[in-house]
C-alpha cells in the first residue's frame, strides 16, 4: 500500500490478463510439446518412420518461435506487469518463495538452451544425441511446472503455511498434487491441440495413423485432466468449494464457470475420439481448431475457477490483492493509511484529495474510474434515483439498487425516497442521498476488515459469509472512510475528470 | 502524514543474508551482461557490417552480420534467461526502490516488453528473409532489432537511475524531473553501448580465428578478424574516455564513497581501470590478429574479466546512490539454508547437464541417414 499508483485506463488485472492468459498457454503447451515431440523422434527413430519424424520437425520450429521467445518475454512480463501493479503482494510472494523460483530458474536454463539446440542440430547430429537433447528439454520444462506448481497452488490454498510460515509446507500445500496431474493432462491437451495442424500435412497414406496416434494423447490429456481436476475440486478446503459448487454455490458466476469448464472438456474429448481416432478424414483446419478451442476453454475455465475462488486474496487468507496484509487491518485502522504511505500522503491537501488517494491505494488495483469495473459505474447515478423516485425506467431498481436493498421491494423504496417534485426543489438532495448509499456501503467494507481480523490466525477465512466475497475490506480512520466516501460521491457526480485534471484539487 | 515517499521493506524478511542475495545479484547480473553484451553490441555491429558490406553476402562483412545474428538467435534468449535471476533478486533486496521506480516509469518500463518481443522476432526475421544469398538488401529487419534493443537499454539506464535517487521521485512524479537531465544518463548508456561494441566484436574475432586456424573459408574469416579488431580497439578507446567521464559525473558523495571506501571499492575500479587500459594495449598490439590466436583468447578473457569487476563496481555505485536512504532499514532475516543448498546443488547439476549436453552434440557430428 506505500507504493505509488500507475493510473491505467484499461485497469491492472486487465493488463495482467493479457499478458498473462497468452503465457500460461504457451508455456502449457511449451512443456506438452516438449513431450509429444521428443517421444514422437523417439518412435520415429525406433519405427523408422519418416512421417512421424516430419510431425516432430515440423512442431519442433514453432516450440522455438512460441516457447523460447514469447514464452519466455510473457514469463518476465507476468512479473513486470505484477511490479507495476500489485508490487507488495509480488514482493510478499517473493520473499516467501525466491529461493524456488531460483531452482525453477536452473530448470529454465536447461529448457531454454536445450530447446535452442534441438531445434538448430535436426540433420546436423546423431540420432542418439539429438533424442538425449530432445529429452533434456522435457525435463528442464516439466520440471520447471513441478516447482511453479508449488507457487500457483500455495496462493489459493497455502495449507499449513498460514500457521507454520514453513516454506515446504506451502509448497506441498493441499491442492499440490491435483495440480500437477492436472496440469499434466493440461500440458498434454494443448500440445496435442496444435499438433493436429502440422500433422494436418501428413501425406494421405500415413495422415490417419498420425491423426490417430495424435488422438490417444489428446484423449490420455483429457482423461488426466479430468480426474486431476476432479481430485483439485475434492481437496479444496470447503469454504473455497461451496463459492462455486455444490447445491446453492455462493458466486454464481463462478458456478456457471465451473459448468463451463467441465462441459468444454467433454465436447473436447468427444470432438477429439471423433475427428482423430473414430473418423480421422472428418480433420481438417475448421475441426481442429473447434476441437482447440474447446480444450482451451477449458483450460481457461480452469484459471478463471481457480483465480476466481482465490479473490479478494493474493495469497489466500494472508494477503490481499491491492497488497493489503490481513495482520495489518487492526493496526491500518488505528493509524491511517495517510501516516503508514508517503505516496497517500503526497499532495493529499483536502478531504476530496485525501478520498483520491485512499481510492488509488486501495481501489485502484481492481477498479478504474472509467475503464475496466469502473467504479463510476458501480456507484449510484443521479439518474437512478430519479427513476426510482419518479417511478420510471423499468428494471432500474432491480438491477442498481437490488444488490445492496434486497429487502425491501421497489414500492417500499420509492415510499422512502423523496418525490421527484422535491427533488425539483432541492437538487442536492439527490447527491445526499448518494453520499448516504456510499457511505451505508463503504462502512459495510470497512466492518468486513473486523471479521477478517477476528478470524483466527492461521485458517482458512470464509469469504462466502462476507458483506463481499469478491472484495478486500477498506481500512483506515474514520476521517479517510468519509474522505473517500466524499470522493465517490464527487464521481458519481461526474465531476471527477476535472478533479484530476487540476490534481485533487475543486 | 507521511512525508517519506520510500516504501518500508516487506515484513516477512529475507529467506537468507543480506550478503548472499548481494553476491547472487551481482554474479547473475554479470552472467546476464555477458548475453546482453552479445545481443546489443552484436546487433549493433550487424546493423554496421550489413551497411558496410551494401547488404552483400558475398562480402565479408555481410557474411559476418549473418553471424553475429546466428550468435543471437542464441545470445537473445540467453540474454532473458539469465536476467530473469538479477530480476528476482533485485526485488528481493532493492525491492522498495526498483518498484517505485518501474512505477514511476511504468509506461516505457512496460513498453520494454513489446520493444523486446519486436526485437526478438525481427531477429528471426532477418535470420529467416534478410540478407539474399545473391544481391543486395535485407537490412530492415535487422536495424529494426538494433533499435529495439538499443531503447531497452535506454530504459534500463533510466530505470537505474531512478531507482538509486529516492530524493528525485517526488520531483520526477509531478513532471519537474527527467531522467535526461541527470548528466550521467548519456555516460552510462554509452557505457554499455561500447562495452557491447567491444565484447561483440572480441568474441567474433575470436571465433574467426579459430576458423581460420581449423582452414576455413580462410580468406574471408582472416578478413573479419581483422575488420572487428579494430571495433574492438576503437570501442575499448571511447569506452574508456567515456568511463572516466561517467566517473567525474557521478554525485560528489557518490565519488567519495568510492575514493573513501578503501579496498573494498578503490579494490574492483582500479582493477578495472589497469584491465581496462591492459586490454587497450592488446588490442593495439595487434594488426593481424589471426597471427597472434593466444593473444586473441587473452584478450577476450580480459574483457570478460573487465565486465566482471565493472558488476562489482557498478553494484557498489548503486549502493552509495542509495546510502543516505539505507540506514533507516533494518532487514530483518528468516533463513532457508535448506532450500539455498537445494538451489546451489541444482544450479550446478543443471549447468553440468548443460556442460554434457553441449559436450554430446558438439562429440556427436553426423550426416545423412545417420543423422537426426
Amino acid at each position: 500500500m506505500d507504493y505509488p499508483i500507475w493510473e491505467l485506463a484499461m485497469g491492472g488485472g486487465m493488463l495482467m490478463a493479457i499478458v498473462a492468459i497468452p503465457h500460461v498457454i504457451v508455456s502449457h503447451f511449451a512443456i506438452g510439446g516438449g513431450l509429444l515431440i521428443v517421444v514422437t523422434e523417439t518412435l520415429a527413430v525406433k519405427r523408422d518412420d519418416p512421417e512421424l519424424r516430419e510431425l516432430a520437425r515440423r512442431s519442433s520450429l514453432v516450440l522455438i518461435l512460441v516457447s523460447t521467445v514469447f514464452g519466455a518475454i510473457s514469463g518476465v512480463g507476468i512479473w513486470v506487469v505484477a511490479g507495476l501493479i500489485s508490487p507488495a503482494a509480488i514482493s510478499a510472494l517473493i520473499h516467501t518463495y525466491v529461493w524456488g523460483w531460483a531452482i525453477e530458474w536452473v530448470f529454465f536454463i536447461l529448457e531454454i538452451v536445450a530447446a535452442l539446440v534441438y531445434y538448430t542440430t535436426w540433420d546436423k547430429i546423431s540420432k542418439g544425441a539429438h533424442l538425449l537433447v530432445g529429452w533434456l528439454y522435457f525435463i528442464g520444462a516439466y520440471f520447471s511446472l513441478v516447482v511453479i506448481n508449488g507457487i500457483i497452488t500455495f496462493m489459493l490454498t497455502p495449507g499449513r503455511w498460514l500457521e507454520t510460515n514453513a516454506f515446504w509446507d506451502g509448497f506441498f500445500n493441499p491442492t499440490y498434487w491435483p495440480s500437477l496431474l492436472l496440469r499434466t493432462g493440461i500440458v498434454i491437451l494443448m500440445a496435442t491441440a496444435f499438433m493436429v495442424f502440422p500433422a494436418l500435412r501428413t501425406g494421405a497414406e500415413r495422415k490417419a495413423a498420425v491423426l490417430r496416434y495424435l488422438g490417444w494423447w489428446f484423449v490420455g490429456g483429457a482423461l488426466l485432466s479430468y480426474a486431476g481436476y476432479r481430485w483439485w475440486e475434492a481437496t479444496l478446503p470447503s469454504t473455497v468449494r461451496n463459492l462455486f459448487s455444490g447445491a446453492d454455490p455462493a458466486l454464481a458466476t463462478l458456478a456457471s464457470t465451473r459448468s463451463l469448464t467441465l462441459w468444454s472438456l467433454t465436447a473436447a474429448l468427444v470432438l477429439g475420439v471423433v475427428i482423430l481416432i473414430v473418423a480421422p478424414r472428418l480433420a481438417r483446419s475448421t475441426t481442429a481448431v473447434v476441437m482447440a478451442i474447446a480444450a482451451f476453454a477449458f483450460f481457461g475455465g480452469y484459471e478463471r475457477l481457480r483465480e476466481g475462488a482465490r479473490k479478494p486474496f493474493l495469497v489466500h487468507s494472508h494477503i490481499f490483492s491491492n497488497g493489503l496484509l490481513v495482520n495489518d487491518i487492526g493496526a491500518i485502522n488505528e493509524e491511517g493509511v495517510l501516516v503508514r504511505s508517503g505516496w497517500a500522503a503526497k499532495g493529499a491537501n483536502d478531504s476530496l484529495s485525501v478520498g483520491r488517494n485512499i481510492f488509488r491505494t486501495q481501489c485502484s488495483s481492481c477498479h478504474t474510474l472509467d475503464g475496466y469495473q469502473s467504479i463510476r459505474r458501480a456507484l449510484p447515478t443521479y439518474s437512478d434515483v430519479l427513476d426510482v423516485a419518479g417511478g420510471e425506467g423499468v428494471g432500474v431498481f432491480e438491477a442498481e439498487c437490488g444488490a445492496c436493498h434486497s429487502d425491501v421491494s421497489e414500492t417500499e423504496m420509492r415510499e422512502m425516497l423523496p418525490t421527484p417534485a422535491e427533488i425539483v426543489e432541492d437538487p442536492g438532495m439527490i447527491h445526499d442521498l448518494n453520499r448516504g448509499m456510499i457511505y451505508m456501503a463503504v462502512s459495510q467494507l470497512y466492518e468486513m476488515g473486523e471479521a477478517y481480523g477476528a478470524t483466527p490466525s492461521g485458517e482458512m477465512i470464509n469469504t462466502a459469509e462476507l458483506y463481499s466475497s469478491y472484495m478486500p475490506p477498506f481500512v483506515g480512520t474514520d476521517e479517510e472512510l468519509e474522505a473517500l466516501v466524499e470522493y465517490l460521491a464527487f464521481v458519481a457526480r461526474g465531476d471527477a475528470v476535472e478533479l484530476a485534471a487540476n490534481g485533487g484539487g475543486r | 502524514m507521511n512525508p517519506n515517499l520510500i516504501p518500508a521493506v516487506d515484513p516477512a524478511g529475507l529467506p537468507g543474508p543480506l550478503w548472499l542475495f548481494h553476491v547472487l545479484l551481482v554474479f547473475t547480473f554479470f552472467l546476464h551482461l555477458v548475453f546482453m553484451n552479445l545481443t546489443l553490441g552484436g546487433t549493433l555491429l550487424a546493423v554496421f557490417a550489413h551497411l558496410k558490406s551494401g547488404g552483400r553476402r558475398d562480402d565479408f562483412r555481410g557474411v559476418l552480420a549473418g553471424r553475429l545474428m546466428a550468435i543471437n538467435n542464441y545470445g537473445i534468449s540467453l540474454t532473458i534467461t539469465t536476467g530473469v535471476a538479477p530480476l528476482l533478486f533485485i526485488q528481493l533486496i532493492y525491492q522498495q526502490y526498483f518498484y517505485t521506480a518501474t512505477i514511476l516509469l511504468a509506461p516505457v518500463w512496460l513498453a520494454m516488453l513489446v520493444l523486446l518481443t519486436a526485437g526478438y522476432y525481427a531477429a528471426y526475421l532477418y535470420k529467416f528473409r534478410g540478407a539474399p544469398a545473391r544481391g543486395s538488401g535485407g537490412g530492415l529487419w535487422l536495424s529494426v532489432s538494433a533499435v529495439m534493443f538499443l531503447l531497452i537499454a535506454m530504459i534500463h539506464v533510466a530505470v537505474n537511475l531512478v531507482h538509486a535517487q529516492p530524493e528525485i521521485w517526488g520531483s520526477l512524479a509531478d513532471g519537474n524531473w527527467s531522467v535526461f537531465s541527470d548528466p550521467t544518463y548519456w555516460p552510462r548508456l554509452l557505457h554499455f553501448v561500447f562495452a557491447g561494441l567491444g565484447f561483440a566484436a572480441l568474441v567474433t574475432a575470436w571465433w574467426a580465428v579459430r576458423r581460420v586456424l581449423e582452414g576455413v573459408d580462410t580468406e574471408v574469416n582472416t578478413a573479419i578478424a581483422g575488420w572487428v579488431w579494430r571495433w574492438a580497439l576503437w570501442t575499448t578507446v571511447l569506452q574508456v574516455a567515456d568511463g572516466f567521464l561517467l566517473l567525474m559525473l557521478l554525485p560528489r558523495p557518490v565519488l567519495r564513497g568510492i575514493m573513501s571506501g578503501g579496498v573494498a571499492t578503490l579494490g574492483p575500479l582500479t582493477l578495472a581501470i589497469l584491465v581496462g587500459i591492459g586490454l587497450l594495449m592488446m588490442l593495439a598490439r595487434v594488426s593481424s590478429p589471426v597471427e597472434k590466436p593466444g593473444l586473441v583468447t587473452g584478450t577476450l578473457g580480459a574483457m570478460t574479466l573487465t565486465i566482471a569487476v565493472m558488476s562489482i563496481t557498478r553494484h557498489q555505485v548503486r549502493a552509495l546512490y542509495l546510502e543516505p536512504s539505507a540506514a533507516q532499514f533494518n532487514f530483518q532475516v528468516v533463513p532457508q539454508w535448506g532450500n539455498f543448498v537445494l538451489f546451489a546443488l541444482l544450479l550446478v547439476a543443471g549447468l553440468a547437464t548443460v556442460g554434457f549436453m553441449v559436450w554430446r552434440v558438439l562429440t556427436s557430428p553426423a550426416s545423412g541417414t545417420d543423422a537426426a
